[in-house]
């Protein structure tokens, strides 16, 4: 079949068409011009195709094309349509359209009204009703239809992007008496057909101006597109970017901005330590504004920076990546270098009289708190000397005087006065109570638990922290034989590391669970087996054997069970027993608090101290209500118990915000971008040779060698300034100032690659408006 | 006594010390035979601020010059062949953004099948990439049309690259007495670039967008630029003669044409073969002329014409092919005629074919026996 005979043929089909159909297209203006207005991703091309394919599928020619911008999503697009009942060969854009069709409000501002002749069809999607447009479109049969509601409940694109135009072609259908069912057929054909239930719903909820005022002029409307005049400034003569006219941010769906997320280990840090940001400081070389960070939370960085388990470090991001970030390290470095630097004190305040009660890390954090704040501070203490557990209680090889000292002089040189030798009893405490305005009662866990098994008053048998105590005051003693440590935690550690310096022979740890369920430091556990300790694990002690004095521990074999509300496997005690031979028993299985200090009808809630249902000045802080059993969560507590007493003091509302638990969110591995840092091993403390450890109580960590540890830092959830924000804005919208980032709003089209290129999670998108 | 390659690399190198106390001078560089001699010489140069960059492909190597010249850097390449086939994209960024580089090309036909020899189809394919095209016929008008070029590159009514052609071996690697200028001159003739348009302390893109209207409106200002080297390079020749004594071509030269019956037309070393075959001729009684184009782009519609006057036949010699069409230079050049001559083409010296007066006095004999012009005719194929 050639061409010649085929073309009348077609001709013959269209004209059978479009008899069929003259009820319908006598009401249409032929030769028909439309003309759609869109933002890219709304889908305006093809809601002009839509059109010429349901007039063509009424028997008339049609052609379409849209009109693209040089952008993207959000960027205004034109499309075209022609409708004829003649082959249509003009092939320009349409300037002075029949029918104007405009998916988004915002566009009536930038000229989509141009050219359009007084009597043309403008149909508008917007939310506001045809009434809102009173007075203005008059010389037009002018419509709204609220398509984006539609298609969004029928779930047409995104949230973010509504794709209208299928809904918005109903209304169009309407309007200009278009059958539903050419509708229908249409999207069918084009596999649309689930969108036609929201085109039938427009074409339900379309409302059109009841008449047409000739006379009027709307005051957007402008003239055709004329052709431009328009300067062109030579290339040789560019010398700066021009301003671009198109305020690009119009298109914007979503907004990046900067926040600042909760890096894992602030969020883990009991003590409540600003670890990014004296992290941070340290890495700019700036030790006294790290200094200003640290001792913000924290007096005793000296000690933490020993003797804490660090739970930051187990929660480091850059442990998922290269090895944590040694924040300890770090924090030590701090301690023991800031020497410089001088604690800060309110002078302003007006000055309350604080008693506290206990002289370990809770009072001392307590005191410390309140101290800054301007009060008068005096602390309460059985010792000759401040530091309660972590003087006595923990040998020198791990926490020297010195460094003790150190953090507890900065306390003193605060003004905070120190009783020692002072019993606190019931008496006492009510005492305080009506002297002091506040008082703080931190006196921790000061009785060690015994376990309830035959032979424990046998000699040589001895409460851990006694022996530590006693070794730590008295100097050195001499110790031969086997010693058997009871326990698993870091007094166990301390006892048997304490016994191997005082020339035990054979020193043993007896716990009941694994290596891996002991709760000491990881890295005390490889030093003590560095020094010779042996751990017997898994066994369950059930008797001392002994007459006269010590010869053995009877050992039960432990199996694990289910997991315990610690989510460690609880042990389960069997029968099968065995014997080892020693000559000292040291327990070391805890401790608890001494709450019979307490005067009778005092009861606690919130760590406060209530009298017949009424709070009064007394505070508990501390081990003594927690049993946390780490110097971090003393601070943290003490710290915390502290500001609610100044709260009481300064008769302001309770600062419960420190213990809302509405934290920000964490910044988790997966939310950082690991391929923008250069792997980098951390740095490890230095530590004192085995040989020379063993021979005294000379200290065995010796810290890291240098701060640039903090250089691993990856600030996470914390904006470092590194820049890549701006290098990687496609816009070249994003400025610095100093340290601060601003966004260039009118340009910004929220592609959101600055967001998905920060290394560190410190930019978010946010819905726009 | 030296080759047009290193004549050439001699008028860059003395050029780029002539910007010193400006923003220096810039080279990037990647060999092709038969231009690979000059870049090499060009690299032992010692050039006061100066930068050689050695680059992997010669894409980049116009992409060095590029950003130098935007930043103000005097700037120079040389390749020829498929070399620049492969660097055209960037030849096209250098002419679009202004940027007043200039380019020896040794010209050589394009593969495959390779061939290193001579023929011009390499800078004609980029005859309406923006550049000023300079067809040499010896080694002297090389170095000469280099400083030239540099001078007509720079001026502020036309800030336009130039391309300076000499066709592969015949001059690249032909060694003839050449004069070279002293420093002195050279600074005296270039004095230091002043682009306006350069990158300075403020930061910017080059080569955004532009809308319809704005290309438009570029376009038809480089056009302009181009209607303006014609009085630049008129005022460079006057103070090049005056400063080195020799005078630059003229954009098209004329030989015995004045009352002559028939003119050879033809660009670069054939004009000089041309030239001896209309002395022969005209010994033997034949009224023949011949007219060498030495600027292609901007074409010199005015001055062919002129030229052309009252000759009523002439033979155009296209050392190229526009395939499908004929040769280049016929295809410009036969609408300047006299109305009623005849103006035949002859395509000759492809890919090094070896262009002899016997060759010429073909197209002579062949041209003078037309009644009317005909479809370009193909000398010497398969010699």
């Amino acid at each position: 079949m050639n061409a010649k005979s085929k073309d009348p043929e077609r001709k013959g089909y269209r004209s059978l068409l479009r008899a069929e159909n003259e009820a319908v297209l006598a009401n249409i203006p032929l030769p028909l011009e439309i003309r759609v207005h869109g933002r890219g991703g709304q889908g305006g091309v093809t809601c002009a195709k839509l059109c010429a394919l349901v007039y063509s599928r009424l028997g008339l020619f049609a052609q379409t094309f849209g009109d693209y911008g040089m952008e993207r999503a959000g960027a205004p697009v034109r499309a075209y349509t022609r409708i004829d009942r003649n082959p249509i060969k003009n092939r320009n854009k349409i300037y002075s359209p029949g029918h104007l069709l405009i998916l988004d409000p915002s566009l009536l501002e930038s000229g989509a009204m141009g050219g359009v002749r007084p009597g043309s069809l403008v149909l508008l999607n917007t939310p506001d009703p045809l009434a809102f447009f009173h007075g203005a479109y008059e010389e037009f049969r002018f419509a709204v239809v609220n398509a984006t509601q539609i298609a969004r409940k029928h779930r047409i694109g995104t949230s973010a992007v509504v794709i209208v135009n299928t809904t918005f072609v109903g209304a169009y259908a309407r309007v200009v008496g278009l059958p539903l069912e050419s509708l229908k057929e249409t999207y069918s054909s084009l596999g649309l057909i689930n969108d036609f239930e929201a085109a039938r719903e427009a074409y339900d909820s379309v409302t059109a101006g009841e008449n047409i005022n000739p006379a009027a002029v709307s005051p957007m409307v402008t003239s055709p597109g004329s052709r431009s005049s328009l300067d062109v400034i030579p290339l040789t003569e560019l010398t700066q970017d021009l301003p671009t006219p198109l305020k690009t941010g119009s298109w914007r769906t979503q907004s990046p901005r900067y926040v600042t997320l909760k890096s894992p280990c602030n969020h883990a840090c009991p003590a409540g330590n600003d670890i990014v940001g004296f992290v941070q400081k340290l890495e700019n070389q700036d030790l006294d504004a790290a200094a200003e960070i640290l001792f913000g939370t924290q007096p005793l960085p000296s000690v933490c920076g020993r003797v804490c388990p660090a739970p930051c470090m187990a929660a480091c991001n850059r442990g998922q990546y290269d090895g944590a970030v040694n924040i300890r390290g770090l924090e030590r470095w701090i301690g023991d270098h800031a020497t410089n630097y001088s604690v800060t004190k309110n002078m302003s305040a007006s000055s309350k009289k604080v008693a506290v009660a206990g002289a370990g890390p809770a009072g001392v954090s307590a005191a410390y708190t309140l101290a800054r704040a301007g009060h008068q501070v005096v602390i309460f203490d059985n010792q000759a000397k401040l530091g309660g557990i972590l003087r006595n209680g923990i040998p020198a090889y791990r926490l020297p005087e010195e460094a003790l000292d150190r953090d507890l002089n900065r306390l003193l040189a605060l003004g905070v006065e120190h009783r020692p030798h002072q019993v606190i009893t019931s008496v006492e405490l009510e005492r305080l109570a009506a002297e002091f305005d506040a008082v703080i009662l931190a006196t921790g866990q000061a009785d060690s638990i015994a376990p309830e098994f035959p032979g424990i008053d046998l000699p040589g048998v001895e409460q851990g922290l006694t022996f530590l105590n006693r070794v730590k005051t008295d100097g050195k003693e001499r110790i031969r034989g086997t010693v058997a440590v009871i326990g698993g935690g870091n007094t166990a550690l301390d006892c048997a590391g304490t016994a191997v310096r005082c020339g035990a022979e054979r020193v043993m740890i007896v716990y009941r669970r694994g290596r891996l369920e002991m709760p000491a430091i990881k890295e005390e556990i490889e030093d003590i087996l560095l020094e010779g300790v042996e751990l017997i694990l898994y066994r369950q002690p059930v008797r001392i054997i002994g007459t006269g004095s010590v010869t053995g521990l009877e050992l039960a074999e432990v199996q694990l069970g289910a997991p315990d509300g610690s989510g460690r496997r609880r042990p389960v005690v069997t029968k099968k027993l065995s014997r080892i031979a020693c000559d000292h028993v040291l327990i070391a299985i805890g401790q608890r608090p001494n709450m019979g200090i307490l005067p009778s009808g005092w009861l606690v809630r919130n760590q406060r101290v209530h009298y017949d249902e009424q709070p009064v000045n007394i505070w508990l802080a501390g081990d003594l209500t927690t049993g946390d059993g780490t110097v971090a969560h003393a601070i943290g507590n003490g710290r915390r118990i502290a500001n609610e007493a100044l709260s009481f003091l300064e008769e302001r509302a309770s600062c419960s915000m420190e213990l809302s638990s509405s934290v920000p969110e964490v910044v988790t591995a997966d939310g950082m971008r690991f391929s923008c840092f250069t792997t980098k091993k951390a740095h490890q403390d230095r530590r004192l040779d085995v040989a020379s450890r063993i021979e005294g109580f000379s200290e065995v960590n010796l810290g890291l060698p240098i701060e640039n540890e903090s250089q691993r830092c990856l600030s996470c959830g914390n904006c470092a300034h590194c820049d890549t924000c701006l290098i990687y804005c496609p816009e070249g919208i994003i400025t610095r100032l100093n340290q601060d980032y601003f966004i260039n709003l009118d340009y910004c089209k929220g592609c959101g690659v600055c967001v998905w290129e920060c290394p560190r999670h410190a930019m978010e998108m946010s819905p726009q408006g | 006594m030296i080759t047009g390659n290193h004549a050439a690399a001699m008028a860059a190198a003395m050029a780029g010390r002539a910007n010193r106390s400006g923003r220096g001078f810039c080279s990037g560089v990647y060999p092709i035979t038969p231009s690979t001699e000059c870049m090499e010489f060009l690299c032992l140069q010692d050039i006061e601020k100066g930068h050689v960059v050695k680059v992997e492909s010669e894409h980049s190597a116009m992409a060095v010059c590029v950003g130098a010249s935007a930043a103000g850097a005097r700037t120079f390449t040389t390749t020829g062949g498929n070399g620049l086939i492969y660097m055209s994209e960037n030849v096209t960024v250098a002419a679009y953004l202004r940027l007043p580089v200039v380019m020896v090309v040794g010209n050589r036909a394009i593969g495959p099948p390779w061939n290193i020899w001579t023929d011009h189809s390499d800078s004609l394919t980029l005859r309406d990439s923006g550049w000023v095209q300079i067809y040499c016929w010896n080694n002297q008008e090389v170095f000469d049309a280099v400083l030239m070029a540099f001078r007509i590159a720079e001026d502020h009514r036309t800030l336009l690259p130039v391309m300076v052609c000499q066709e592969g071996f015949v001059l690249s690697h032909t060694m003839t007495l050449t004069e070279i200028a002293y420093q002195a001159q050279v600074d005296k003739f270039l004095p230091p670039l002043q682009l306006p348009h350069r990158l300075a302390t403020t930061p910017r893109a080059l080569g955004t967008f532009d809308t319809s209207h704005m290309i438009e409106a570029h376009r038809e200002q480089h056009h302009a630029a181009m209607g303006m080297v014609w009085s630049a390079y008129r005022e460079a020749q006057a103070d090049f003669e005056r400063i080195f004594g020799r005078h630059p071509p003229d954009p098209v030269v004329t030989y015995r044409t004045d009352d002559a019956q028939l003119a050879l037309v033809s660009m670069g070393t054939i004009a000089e073969t041309a030239n001896q075959v209309v002395d022969d001729l005209r010994g033997r009684g034949l009224k023949v002329g011949s007219i060498r184009v030495c600027m292609f782009r901007p074409f010199p519609f005015d001055a062919l014409k002129q030229a052309f006057a009252g000759i009523p036949r002439i033979a155009v010699i296209d050392r190229d092919i526009s395939l499908g069409f004929g040769g280049a230079l016929w295809g410009e050049a036969r609408g300047l005629a006299e109305p009623g001559a005849i103006v035949q083409n002859f395509v000759t010296g492809l890919g090094g074919g070896d262009v002899r007066p016997e060759h010429i006095e073909e197209m002579v004999t062949e041209a003078l026996g037309l009644t009317t012009s005909g479809p370009p005719v193909f000398i010497g194929v398969g010699e």
